[in-house]
């Protein structure tokens, strides 16, 4: 079952880079999210510990409703374009994407994640999901990707911290949650900025600092 | 019991900030909040640095001398700049480019992001140390797009891009931080207080690791050099009294947090691998801020490379780790804390008189704004490093420490820089500071809380080195402690 999940958590991710229209990327993130909604919920269920089912509920809530829709309300408010801004095609994209999940295998494999095949996979995944966020962001200039880029890594550390410690202490994990709901809400403001100012959200664009 | 006093006093003030309707009356209300948090953390370092004495409360806040001393310095130059601000604001509204309610969101950022910022030190958990460190960088960047222009968008999405991105890395060190204490077969904790006893248990390979992520994060935060570009553009958009934080004290929390895990590395890996990765980082941001400092055009990009460098030194004094060079870190924390917030607000005022950052416009500022021309002049000396000021003890310091410790290679080269900055800040200051005044300018007065600011900085920086010699030796003891757990 949880290798079901992580199977279908990595497929999304490819999904994302090579989708082509900001509808689809934010469809991407809310399917991502709904299965870490699923894994942690059945960790919940296995060691029936009540703290984990709320950190799943939050996970529904702020992950999969809230964010979500808050971003597709600013794509409509700003009437985004569809276009992703892809310095990088799908293809080639998705090459990259591949050979990042290998060396995240290697990786994990390197730090002794090596001993139980379970916890491997699930870490060689979570450092997959995190490095191809951050490959997002690199190769596509657009505002509103690369705060998808942020959420997907995001998301990948959450994986990560409970495939290594089984979460991060409960607290640490509702402050962290009410973090990256408030970073959105304030990288939406600036989206919405950068689009009123420049009439446009191209971040290649963006150089009149220098030097 | 005082730190909650400390944690709670800019809360309470960032509720007034939405309640009171007189921005002015406001301004002043919040100088003296931020006058009693002063006198409290000193009260503080007294008992931790003076005293010796550790203070815990409950598992969730543990200071210790470290975590004192950077809540000192926090509170001064937030009190400093809370007391700029008024002047400043009310300028800014006189010329109508911000309105009354802009001034109210002003002082509701301001005392977030010092509240933010004092929780850092503060807390014992690693997990809350990053969620603060984040908070930051949250707030900041709404204070860096203040002014709505194209540049101070464009720098605040720049800010708020990298440092999260950066900080996310830093996330992933601290799981794996946790990680390596999970294995060792103790109870599962983030707490550093429960960490750092037990770290030479802990797996070598994966503190090496973590800490690889954890400095490529919160280097990222501290604008250590390869990692330092959102730096220049934050720090020269955002309005001028949150120039001088950003510089001053928000660099350095993010110093505070690379040493709490530095501190562990230190126990588990040994030290040199620490002091390689430390001195490594300094000394190239010491080559690419002394290379923008010698061709920068704009004022206040020059402070915000500047704060680059003294970055780049703070890290080679941790990095050299005898007593005396950490000793010399520390207090170059305060010593750049306090010049650096005093030219940022020089540069503010000379931009506002101005409307001007490029410095080859800008001429004759001793003759436009006498106080502010002077005050700056020796702020200039104060920063690149003249004997009777501070900045110069620390300097030589950790200079002295890096001889003596025959890193002679690490001496020569900071010696180098140092020499090539010096040079290229009397050449840009002396050019702006005297000549004659462009024709259709006219002196404008200086607001009495703004001399108040410059003189409560500029008599630290004067006074901070005699003090040296009445504390020197709780300096030392910090210093020695600091790497032995």
């Amino acid at each position: 079952m949880q290798v079901m999940i992580l199977f279908a958590v990595l497929v999304l991710t490819y999904l994302m880079v090579i989708a082509k229209r900001v509808p689809a990327l934010i469809r991407g993130f809310r399917f991502q999210s709904l299965f870490l909604f699923l894994a942690t919920g059945l960790a919940a269920f296995k060691e029936k510990q009540m703290e984990l089912y709320f950190i799943s509920g939050l996970i529904l809530l702020v992950k999969f409703f809230l964010i979500p829709h808050f971003l597709n309300l600013t794509a409509r408010k700003i009437k985004v374009d569809e276009n992703l801004g892809l310095l990088v095609n799908p293809q080639l994209s998705l090459i990259c994407a591949l050979a990042l999940t290998y060396c995240s295998w290697v990786l994990s494999g390197n730090l002794g994640f090596g001993q139980r095949p379970l916890q491997l996979a699930a870490v060689s995944v979570a450092f997959s999901v995190i490095f191809i966020g951050a490959f997002l962001m690199i190769s596509r200039m657009r505002a509103f990707t690369q705060v998808i880029g942020i959420l997907v890594m995001e998301n990948g550390i959450f994986l990560f911290a409970s495939a290594v410690t089984g979460g991060m202490p409960f607290f640490v994990e509702i402050a962290i949650f009410l973090d990256v709901f408030i970073s959105v809400l304030i990288m939406g403001i600036f989206v919405y900025r950068i689009n009123k100012l420049f009439t446009h959200i191209d971040v290649n664009k963006l150089s009149q600092l220098k030097g | 019991m005082t730190i909650f006093f400390i944690l709670g006093i800019p809360l309470l003030l960032a509720l007034a900030a939405l309640v009171v309707r007189k921005k002015d009356v406001f301004g002043a209300v919040n100088s003296a909040g931020y006058l009693i948090v002063l006198c409290l953390s000193s009260g503080l370092l007294r008992q931790a640095v003076f005293l010796k004495r550790d203070i815990a409360c409950f598992s969730f806040i543990y200071l210790d001398a470290l975590s004192v001393f950077f809540i000192f310095v926090i509170s001064v130059v937030a009190f400093a700049s809370a007391l700029y601000s008024i002047g400043y604001l009310k300028r800014e509204m006189g010329r109508g480019v911000i309105s009354e309610k802009k001034a109210g969101a002003y002082y509701l950022f301001f005392n977030l992001f010092c509240c933010s910022m004092f929780f850092v030190p503060a807390v014992n958990n690693l997990g809350m140390l990053w969620v603060a460190i984040e908070m930051t960088t949250l707030i900041s960047a709404l204070l860096v797009g203040f002014y709505n222009k194209k540049e101070s968008v464009e720098a605040a999405w720049k800010y708020i891009i990298i440092c999260s991105v950066g900080i996310i890395f830093a996330l992933l060190g601290t799981i794996l931080f946790s990680y390596a204490f999970a294995i060792s077969g103790l109870s599962k904790s983030l707490n550093w207080s429960d960490m750092a006893p037990v770290a030479h248990i802990l797996d070598k390979n994966i503190l090496k690791a973590a800490f690889i992520f954890i400095l490529v994060g919160y280097g990222t935060k501290a604008g250590l050099a390869p990692m330092h570009t959102w730096l220049p553009d934050a720090h020269s958009q955002a309005v001028a009294p949150i120039s001088a934080l950003l510089s001053g004290v928000l660099l350095k929390t993010a110093i505070y947090a690379i040493l709490r895990f530095g501190i562990i590395v230190i126990k588990g890996v040994g030290f040199a691998y620490f002091a390689h990765l430390m001195i490594l980082l300094g000394v190239i941001s010491l080559i690419v801020s002394s290379g923008f400092i010698l061709v920068q055009k704009d004022l206040k990009r020059l402070l915000a490379y500047s704060s680059i460098e003294h970055i780049g030194i703070i890290s080679i004094g941790f990095g050299l780790g005898t007593p005396l060079a950490i000793a010399g870190a520390l207090f170059h924390i305060f010593n750049h804390a306090v010049t650096k917030s005093l030219m940022f607000f020089g540069a503010g005022n000379i931009v506002n008189v101005y409307r001007e950052h490029n410095m080859n416009v800008i001429r004759g500022v001793i003759k436009a704004l006498p106080f502010t021309g002077i005050m700056v002049l020796l702020g200039c000396f104060a920063l690149a490093g003249l004997p009777p000021f501070s900045i110069f003890f620390s300097e030589i310091m950790i200079i002295i420490a890096a001889f003596t410790s025959s890193s002679y290679l690490v001496a020569g080269l900071l010696l180098l820089f140092l020499a090539v900055i010096f040079a290229a800040f009397i050449y840009h200051f002396g050019k702006m500071l005297f000549g004659n005044i462009p024709n259709e300018m006219k002196a404008g007065g200086e607001p009495l809380s703004g001399k108040m600011a410059f003189l409560f900085l500029f008599s630290l920086v004067c006074v901070s080195g005699a003090l040296l010699i009445y504390a020197g030796k709780d300096l030392i003891w910090l210093a020695q402690k600091l790497f032995q757990v």
